[in-house]
């Protein structure tokens, strides 16, 4: 049976080190929901995926799994499956057996287990290789493998630790929608950990955005595009990274360059100090004659889109801008450009840097 | 890349390690088939023919019953302490409990301890426990300091064998047991082979501690039966060879019989780094 699992303020502090891996979580993944983890490394997204797993202690916290408290239970009897990053399979083990290995420690009936190996790997398209060990696979099946291993248990809570991570580029998007697709047939609760923002974006329902071992954000991966809580969570979301340029507030707005960008009072009187994070996507600066001039350093002709690096030149120094326009517009290396911000983002210069507006 | 040089001047060095550890072996399989009475060491091959030199040094040397009291002490230690180094090892490497560091280094010192230096008190001790002249009194000290060296062993075996292995059988519903025995011992086996040959090695040609724990009773190891070849004015040099290879022929088979075990890696394909 798929069930909720509810992060209950949880502080995960490794021995030896004074700050914590984790931080005060709360979070609440829904029955049956996929959620992603993401972050860069070292943000505590796999230290959290962990403590669910009753793989790390919890310092402080509540971590629930339906409305049974799991906080000190062991791994074994969480009813959880998990997907390695390094697949664990067992070596001298053949497929069938590796599968079934969960199955056969429950005690469950041979038939029962027979059954159930089989309709996973009808599933995962492994059924020529039940008879193999592991290391006779492919990359790719023995990431089936471990899914295999994981969906035979029917557990309560899928989680999966950058389980992609091993594979080839292509290889990845390929199963990154298996995943998708599977997790939803099942309608199995998954958590998932990645530190590839578009892996986060296409496959979870929502999107927990976590820096430091501190929560930032979680929201469906629209939301967290279009209204991102702060300059952090915009700048790890999205690909090239929004543009981000400490500017100085003037009358009306604030100066990107030479460009005036007109901004409320409302928003800037939130701002507490002189300057302001102006935050534009690739996509929303036009090339445009009034704009901020930019010299082009770097054009990427990438087919459907081009992207244009250069540089602004600011009071404080040259600050490097990435734009997206179509291949008709494209300009060429060394020339000078004025770019305008279509739709923008303002943060706050300091501290945690909220989103002002 | 390894290059045709490199294979050449490999097997050429290997070559010569192989004669230089061979040459005197093959003396000595000369030497035992010599003419036996004669004084002096003549390895000759052309008068290398009395195979009944092992005939009867293994009458007048009673190596029937010394190979049986050295094979039941030394198998009763591979076991026994190749049994006890396994979760020793596992202690150490994956438990966590209060002096688990002083304890090991306590173990490691024991393993620096040379037998001479603790003989005395180690045969006082097993007399006061009426031990002495019976096979206890060697079995007992021996798998004291084989276990000190298999719990080191497997330790190192398991700090470094896969975490995320024994993550994943803990999260199939594994207790430590089962995660120990399906899981970690198969891979394993050639550390635990590794480590019954060498502890089989080691108590098969043990000599000072049987002769000082055995020598009041009528038990005697094969080492012990070999040295009565060795007479104090005169020595029987071809009867010394054939009871030399009498005594170490165990050691060779067994050897032969795992050696192969050891090269096999099984853990290839489990996990990808």
């Amino acid at each position: 049976m798929s069930q909720r699992v509810t992060f209950d303020g949880v502080s995960v502090t490794y021995p030896g080190m004074t700050s914590p891996a984790v931080s005060n979580l709360d979070l609440e993944v829904a029955e049956g929901e996929f959620l992603v983890l993401v972050g860069p490394s070292g943000c505590g997204k796999s230290t959290g995926l962990r403590a669910v797993a009753g793989l790390e202690p919890v310092s402080s916290g509540r971590i629930l799994i339906g409305d049974r408290d799991v906080t000190g239970v062991a791994a074994k009897d969480r009813d959880i499956a998990m997907v390695f990053q390094n697949y664990a399979l067992y070596p001298h083990m053949t497929v069938a057996e590796n599968m079934g290995f969960a199955l056969k420690i429950a005690k469950t009936p041979k038939a029962e287990m027979t059954r159930r190996v089989e309709e996973a790997a009808r599933l995962l398209d492994l059924h020529d290789y039940l008879d193999r060990r592991p290391k006779a696979l492919s990359g790719g099946q023995r990431q089936r493998v471990a899914m295999g291993r994981a969906i035979v248990r029917e557990p309560a809570v899928f989680l999966m630790d950058e389980p992609l991570s091993n594979l080839d580029a292509k290889l990845r998007v390929q199963t990154r929608t298996q995943i998708a697709t599977l997790q939803r047939r099942l309608g199995t609760t998954t958590i998932y950990v990645t530190h590839d923002q578009v892996e986060a974006m296409t496959m979870g329902d929502r999107v927990a955005v976590l820096r430091d071992g501190v929560l930032q954000q979680v929201a469906t991966p629209d939301e967290l595009y279009q209204s991102p809580v702060n300059a952090f969570v915009a700048q790890f979301i999205g690909s090239p990274s929004m543009n981000l340029v400490e500017v100085p507030i003037v009358d009306g707005g604030v100066d990107l360059g030479e460009c005036r960008v007109s901004v409320t009072r409302d928003i800037l009187s939130l701002a507490g100090s002189p300057r302001v994070l102006l935050g534009v996507r690739p996509e929303d600066l036009r090339i445009d004659d009034g704009g901020a001039l930019m010299r082009v350093q770097l054009v990427e002709a990438l087919g459907a889109d081009t992207y244009v690096y250069g540089t602004i030149t600011t009071p404080d120094g040259d600050v490097t801008m990435v734009v997206r326009t179509t291949p008709a517009t494209r300009p060429s290396i060394g020339d000078v450009v004025g770019v305008r911000p279509e739709r923008f983002y303002v943060f706050s210069a300091e501290g945690e840097q909220r989103r002002l507006g | 890349m390894i290059s045709r040089r490199d294979t050449i001047v490999g097997y050429l060095v290997l070559s010569l390690a192989a004669l230089i550890s061979l040459g005197p072996l093959l003396g000595v399989v000369i030497l035992s088939l010599g003419e036996p009475g004669k004084v002096g060491i003549r390895i000759d091959i052309a008068k290398a023919t009395n195979f009944g030199n092992y005939a009867d040094v293994w009458e007048k040397g009673d190596f029937g019953a010394a190979i049986q009291t050295s094979a039941i002490i030394t198998i009763v230690v591979v076991v026994l302490s190749v049994a006890l180094s396994i979760p020793a090892g596992y202690a150490f490497a994956l438990m966590n409990f209060p002096g688990r560091t002083a304890i090991f280094a306590l173990l490691v010192l024991g393993i620096l301890m040379p037998l001479e230096s603790m003989i005395v008190p180690l045969y006082l001790d097993m007399r006061r426990f009426n031990l002495d002249n019976n096979y206890w009194s060697v079995i007992l000290p021996q798998i004291g300091f084989s276990v000190a060296f298999g719990a080191f062993w497997m330790r190192a075996f398991f700090v470094q064998s896969a975490r995320s292995l024994m993550e994943a059988a803990w999260i199939d519903g594994a207790n430590t047991w089962r995660t120990l025995t399906k899981v970690l011992l198969p891979l394993a086996r050639p550390q635990m082979l590794t480590l019954a040959v060498l502890f089989f090695v080691w108590n098969w040609n043990d000599f000072l501690l049987p002769l000082v724990m055995l020598s009041g009773s009528d038990l005697q190891t094969a080492p012990m039966a070999l040295v009565n070849f060795e007479g104090a004015r005169r020595t029987d040099f071809a009867y010394l060879g054939a009871a030399s290879l009498i005594t170490i022929a165990p050691v060779i088979i067994v050897f032969m019989l795992l050696q192969r075990s050891f090269t096999r890696g099984i853990l290839a394909g489990s996990i990808k780094e």
